[in-house]
């Protein structure tokens, strides 16, 4: 999956954040045009906004300024600008701490001259921001969920004209609101166009409407890699997933449950993880041992894998398991001409389609006896003390490198890049200990046969 | 020690040979052990590596809290998660033997950093320990009669059934190791009175300790060996050997048996072990008497013993006696009992009536366990009984009584295998040595490299002499069994015609190939029992399609992981107890009653909780701070041990605590049967069991052949299909319906209860408005009543 191309580093890293009095807008720029389309098929809000800026001053305009949503501060996953080019642009992450808002500086590529204009795309990943309601269901029911959003754009700047589309993944709308113009077709809502707004402008949109999209999160994700330099890395992952759509309420019948087919269900009976294409030796099991409804299906450039939880997971509802697999290292692992190895490996990887992981801690277990660790990663992510462990007869112990972040989406499978020195030497180090092991153990075999240790002669060859 | 001195000239000529036996007994050992070993494998290769069956369940956790929080807190330490709400202590009510062994192999591969689960450990444990037995039986047969029929032993003793059956992989218990330890002690026993040194008795002692440390039935040995000394005494071959063995073994052996805390006080206050203390008095009596002896004539003698002999025996059994009625030797437990009176536990103790193993043993099963060895064992008997010595007393007394007990309890075949395994040993080397029995020493010089090089040689024909006879024959038949036990059985072949000269050559090969053949058919024999009845996990089911292909059923782990993940951790979850340790192990849940069955008043409080009737079982169920229910129901899937088909020992059991409250009788038709159909009696299909397994069964259809609510197991119609419970509701099914769990309603969620439509009295408000939506109907006021053929009321 993963090749020594894309070692690329991303640009839309998120810088730290700076806290900063107040944050100067330049209001000579106007968002001439801005197109939302907020997709709630899922259990995540994707907001992708696509904003034509005028610079109507007479400087040229190299940055500006994205704001936050007040409601959307905690439940941002993810943010990224690509510019025209569909290049990223580099964000840096501002505190107002006159206002409370959260800024982001966007360093544009090409600067805007004077009233010239520019596009820049603008994408969001909300979690947690489709309310269950009624927060709790009998199996029968459908589950409906709410979003609480903003009509207009949440910007520091004045808006011209402005639309935003909402793409739901039912027909069944329960209410909306109506901020008109607005319409409605099929799973689809328009807003807009509104024109003329002014900065920093709120208006609560709130959409009621029927998902039965899976509500997946997971909570805890474990991911546990382990270099071999005998040409292998193992990757295991252990993983608690609870259903945080609506709540089961009453019993859980089976009978209705198995006559009940239809897939309009709110529970999730199973779910599909995408594994690299050189995966072999994969297991999926939990505390109790293999879980059995489990199907591999290699694809050409990946491998499929079917998870069924023991259980249909019914709102509220909690699983756990363990999967894992290896992968050979020549894809992962490169030795640089300097002499270091690099590894190159996802800092996270696909557990099922739209996901949400509230924490995930990351250990990368190094070989025995590397030196000069240095780590690069793709966003800004918490780094725990190294620990140490012993592996299969290790007398020198291998350095565990942890990573964690919170609140993460699909967006955030990336590469982590680990540069290291070891020596080819200490592959030697454990055959040759277990050699000398046994070498001894013959020794001592062949010595106490050969040499009579008895007291007394009689009793020894009496003995056999 | 005949055989021994006068091996002992033969081998010193033959020095360079001595390093090819030794070598042909250590390759037959190590395949036997290897055999052994693999073949307790199946159910790992085809299921898992996984923990089997119940009580294994309990032994692995508590194995693995040991290992978690270290040897001293697992001694101390007080389950509260078992017999809500009395708990259980654990370290004093359990065997340790097998929780410290795995321990302690876990330990050592941790500090050579193989970071081995536990779980991993306790799963092979078993299978590693049957090379263990197979070795020590080699010795013990060794001891016996001679390394050959040792070999014979202990390839047999690798692969038998009888032992396989509690000894496969995953099946964690104590008598996967505790065989081992039964065997080991046997030898170093035997050992010791041969040589009547301290050290081998010692060497017992601390062997026996282990095996008190493992298992419950270290009685057998605290009663054989004394039995054995015992029948010695009245054979008149008290020696001075025997006297520092036995004493030396029992009291050190009493002395450590008292350190397992579970054990504690026992042997010096229970009647089990009250004859091995006797036969210690009764030593030195004897002993005295010897020493007497050498100083009185012999009518002076033998007036004093017959006197001395009914006095002492008189106060030893008088004492006893008084002990026992004072109450500082406790009388037989009632495991005991049941062992002397098959019919006592099912009239006092339904509980341990009520458990599959302790039912008495059909014929079927010893031939199932055992095979050939049945037939060939009292062959070997007859060989020990005809050639008796010391120690083959031992083993003829071993026989007999382990022979009784097999019989007594299916559970008991375990302590017969081994003894079985001896002697069919010996049964089968006596015969090959008499039928391979030859006087050609033409071929003697070069036979052994031949052996070595060419396997499809004769390998029975080049014994020369008297003296070497047995052994030779030993190793050569070891070596033809050893690929047996290995599998590979067709790979000897005999040719008849290789067959040299003698008296009745044809009878000698014909006997010979008969005997391979049976060997043959025993391996495949075991190999088939241990591949169909005792590999299966019995967690996880499998059944079969027409098409050969192959459908697991995990409702079991399905249930048990569900309560582990989606009940809070405390909740109390009430079953029967046999799923008590799996509940506690898989679900980690707080359980009511386990396997541990240390309180009949708490189960049959469970048992009559199942039952009685709904109303009744809530007092029970909300007295004991229930929180879910759980139940098997085989039904959907015809799995035959479930609880409706367990419901009449939850009734007996019920029963023997309350026989007010529930009578057995009442769950029977008046024609005295058990059904669950619609004639079943009332009592048994309106009990909380009967609901819980049939909540809405009724509606379920399982195929088109058979009407909704067809049970697949008990082949009916079931007779209570429309009810609604009250205090309980589903809380999960599983896949199959094996498994269904309830949850126990609080007092506010049923409070009120629900008022069937028809008889609801609903209150409508008496003014209704007139003037509302246009589409009412409107009403015209003053409206003239229209009556035909006459004129108009209101017109006046």
């Amino acid at each position: 999956m993963s090749t020594p191309q894309n070692v690329k580093r991303e640009e839309e890293e998120v810088d730290e954040v700076n806290s900063v009095a107040s944050v100067a807008i330049n209001d000579k720029l106007v968002n001439r045009n801005v197109a939302r389309t907020i997709d709630l098929t899922s259990q995540l809000v994707k907001i992708t906004t696509s904003i034509t800026l005028e610079n109507t001053g007479k400087d040229t305009v190299r940055t500006f300024h994205i704001v936050q949503e007040p409601n959307a501060v905690g439940t941002l996953s993810y943010i990224s600008v690509k510019d025209s080019l569909k290049d990223d642009l580099k964000l840096e992450r501002l505190t107002d701490e006159n206002e409370n808002k959260v800024f982001y500086n966007v360093n544009l590529k090409q600067p805007i001259g004077p009233g010239r204009t520019t596009t820049v795309t603008l994408e969001e990943v909300l979690t947690q921001s489709l309310l269950p309601y009624p927060s709790s269901i009998t199996q029968k029911e459908k589950q409906l969920v709410r979003y609480f959003g903003n009509h207009y754009f949440y910007t520091p700047y004045v808006t011209t004209k402005q639309k935003t589309e909402v793409t739901l993944n039912s027909r069944s709308v329960e209410s909306y609101s109506k901020l008109k113009p607005v319409s409605q077709s099929d799973s689809t809502i328009a807003y807009g166009p509104y024109s003329n707004i002014q900065p920093f402008t709120e208006d609560q949109m709130i959409i009621h409407f029927e998902s039965n999209a899976p509500f997946l999160t997971v909570t805890r994700l474990e991911r546990l890699i382990e270099i071999s330099h005998w040409g292998n890395i193992a990757v295991e992952e252990n993983i608690e997933i609870r259903h945080t759509g609506a709540k089961l309420k009453g019993p859980f019948s089976r009978y209705d449950y198995q006559r009940d087919s239809s897939s309009t269900h709110h529970s999730i009976k199973s779910y599909r993880t995408i594994l690299p294409a050189s995966a072999h030796s994969i297991y999926y099991r939990d505390s109790n041992g293999n879980i059995s409804t489990s199907t591999v299906r290699p694809r050409k450039d990946y491998i499929e894998l079917e998870l069924r939880p023991r259980f249909p997971l019914f709102g509220g509802w909690r699983s756990s398991y363990t999967l894992g697999y290896s992968v050979p290292s020549y894809q992962y692992l490169f030795k640089q001409p300097n002499g270091e190895y690099v590894l190159i490996m996802r800092l996270i990887d696909h557990v099922f389609d739209d996901m949400y992981v509230e924490e995930l801690e990351t250990s990368i277990v190094l070989p025995v006896g590397v030196k000069n660790v240095k780590i690069e990663t793709p966003y800004e992510v918490e780094r725990l003390p190294d620990g140490v462990t012993y592996k299969y007869l290790d007398t020198i112990g291998r350095t565990i490198i942890t990573l964690r972040k919170q609140n993460l989406v699909e967006q955030h499978i990336q590469d982590v890049e680990i540069t290291y020195n070891w020596s080819t030497n200490l592959l030697f180090h454990e055959p040759l200990l277990l050699s000398i092991g046994l070498f001894v153990l013959f020794i001592i075999v062949i010595i106490y046969v050969r040499l009579d240790f008895s007291l007394n002669k009689s009793e020894h060859t009496k003995r056999d | 020690m005949v055989q021994a001195g006068s091996k002992k000239s033969a081998i010193s000529k033959i020095n360079s040979k001595t390093g090819i036996s030794s070598l042909i007994i250590f390759v037959v050992l190590l395949l036997a052990w290897i055999a052994g070993f693999s073949s307790r494998l199946f159910a790992v290769i085809r299921f898992e590596s996984i923990i089997h069956e119940f009580d294994p369940w309990f032994n692995y956790r508590a194995t693995a809290y040991m290992v978690k929080n270290g040897f001293y807190n697992f001694l101390n330490w007080f389950d509260e998660r078992a017999w809500y709400p009395l708990g259980r202590i654990v370290g004093g009510t359990v065997y340790p033997g097998l929780m410290l062994t795995s321990g302690s192999i876990h330990y050592i591969l941790h500090l050579l950093h193989i970071n081995v689960h536990i779980r991993d450990i306790c799963v092979f444990l078993a299978p590693v320990f049957s090379g263990l037995t197979a070795i020590s039986t080699y010795f013990l047969t060794k001891e016996l009669w001679s390394a050959g029929a040792g070999l014979f032993a202990a390839c047999f003793i690798a692969i038998v059934p009888g032992y396989i059956s509690r000894s496969v992989a995953g099946s964690y218990d104590n008598e996967g190791i505790a065989i081992f330890a039964l065997q080991f002690t046997y030898f170093l026993w035997i050992k010791s009175v041969k040589t009547g040194s301290v050290f081998w008795a010692v060497a017992a002692s601390l062997s026996y300790f282990y095996m008190v440390s493992a298992w419950g039935g270290y009685v057998f040995i605290i009663n054989l060996i004394p039995l054995h000394v015992f029948v010695l005494l009245l054979m008149g071959r008290f020696s001075n050997r025997l006297f520092t063995s036995y004493t030396t073994f029992y009291i050190l052996g009493l002395i450590l048996s008292m350190q397992i805390p579970f054990v504690g006080f026992q042997p010096i206050r229970t009647s089990e072990h009250m004859a091995a203390s006797g036969v210690f008095a009764l030593m030195f009596a004897v002993g005295f008497l010897k020493y007497l002896q050498t100083m009185m004539s012999k009518s002076e003698f033998k007036s004093l013993v017959i006197f001395g002999g009914f006095v002492s025996a008189g106060i030893v059994f008088s004492t006893v006696v008084i002990l026992t009625y004072a109450g500082y030797v406790a009388p037989w437990s009632g495991r005991f009992y049941s062992l002397w009176d098959t019919g006592y536990a099912k009239i006092h103790i339904p509980i341990i009536a009520s458990v599959s193993e302790h039912q008495p043993t059909t014929w079927f099963s010893f031939f199932f366990d055992l095979h050939v060895l049945i037939a060939t064992f009292p062959a070997g008997l007859w060989y020990t009984i005809k050639n008796i010595n010391d120690e083959r007393v031992f083993v003829v007394l071993y026989a007999l009584s382990a022979v009784y007990f097999a019989g007594v309890m299916v559970r008991l075949m375990l302590t017969l295998t081994p003894v079985v395994c001896i002697l069919s040993g010996i049964a089968f080397s006596g015969l090959l040595e008499l039928v391979l029995r030859e006087d050609d020493n033409v071929r003697s010089e070069d036979s052994e490299e031949e052996e070595q090089s060419t396997p499809n040689k004769r390998l029975y024909d080049k014994l020369p002499k008297e003296a070497k006879t047995k052994s030779k024959s030993g190793k050569s038949v070891g070596k033809a069994s050893a690929p047996q036990v290995a599998g590979r059985v067709p790979k000897i072949k005999h040719e008849p015609s290789k067959e040299s000269d003698g008296i009745g050559p044809n009878i000698r090969s014909a006997v010979t190939v008969v005997i391979l053949l049976l060997l043959m058919l025993f391996a495949v024999h075991c190999t088939w029992v241990t591949s169909n009845a005792y590999s299966s996990p019995s967690i996880v089911l499998a059944s079969y399609g027409s098409d050969g292909s192959r459908q697991i059923l995990d409702d079991f782990r399905e249930a048990y992981f569900w309560l582990s993940q989606n009940t809070a951790d405390d909740a109390r979850v009430m079953s029967w107890w046999d799923y008590g340790y799996q509940i506690a192990g898989m679900a980690n849940r707080t359980t009511l009653v386990d396997n541990n069955t240390w309180n009949n008043s708490h189960i049959a409080l469970v048992g009559k909780a199942m039952s009685s009737n709904e109303s009744a079982a809530y007092e029970i169920m909300t007295a004991l701070d229930v929180d879910y229910v759980l139940v098997i129901f085989g039904g959907v899937i015809g799995y035959s041990g479930d609880d409706i088909n367990k419901f009449l020992w939850m009734v007996r059991i019920a029963e023997g605590e309350h026989p007010k409250d529930i009578r057995e009788s009442d769950y029977f038709t008046e024609q005295g049967e058990f059904r669950i159909d619609e004639e079943g009696s009332p009592t048994l299909l309106n009990c909380l069991m009967y609901k819980l397994c049939y909540y809405r069964f009724g509606e379920l259809k399982l195929d088109y052949r058979t009407p909704a609510g067809f049970d697949r197991t008990r082949n009916a119609v079931i007779g209570n299909k429309d009810f609604q419970l009250t205090y309980l509701e589903e809380a999960y099914t599983t896949e199959h319906w094996l498994v269904r769990v309830y949850r126990v309603k609080k007092p506010d969620e049923f409070n009120r209860p629900r008022i069937p439509v028809a008889n609801r009295i609903i209150k409508s408000p008496s003014f209704v408005s007139k003037k509302s939506t246009k589409r009412k109907k409107g009403t015209i006021k003053n409206k003239p009543v229209v009556v035909k053929g006459k004129r108009l009321s209101t017109k006046q």
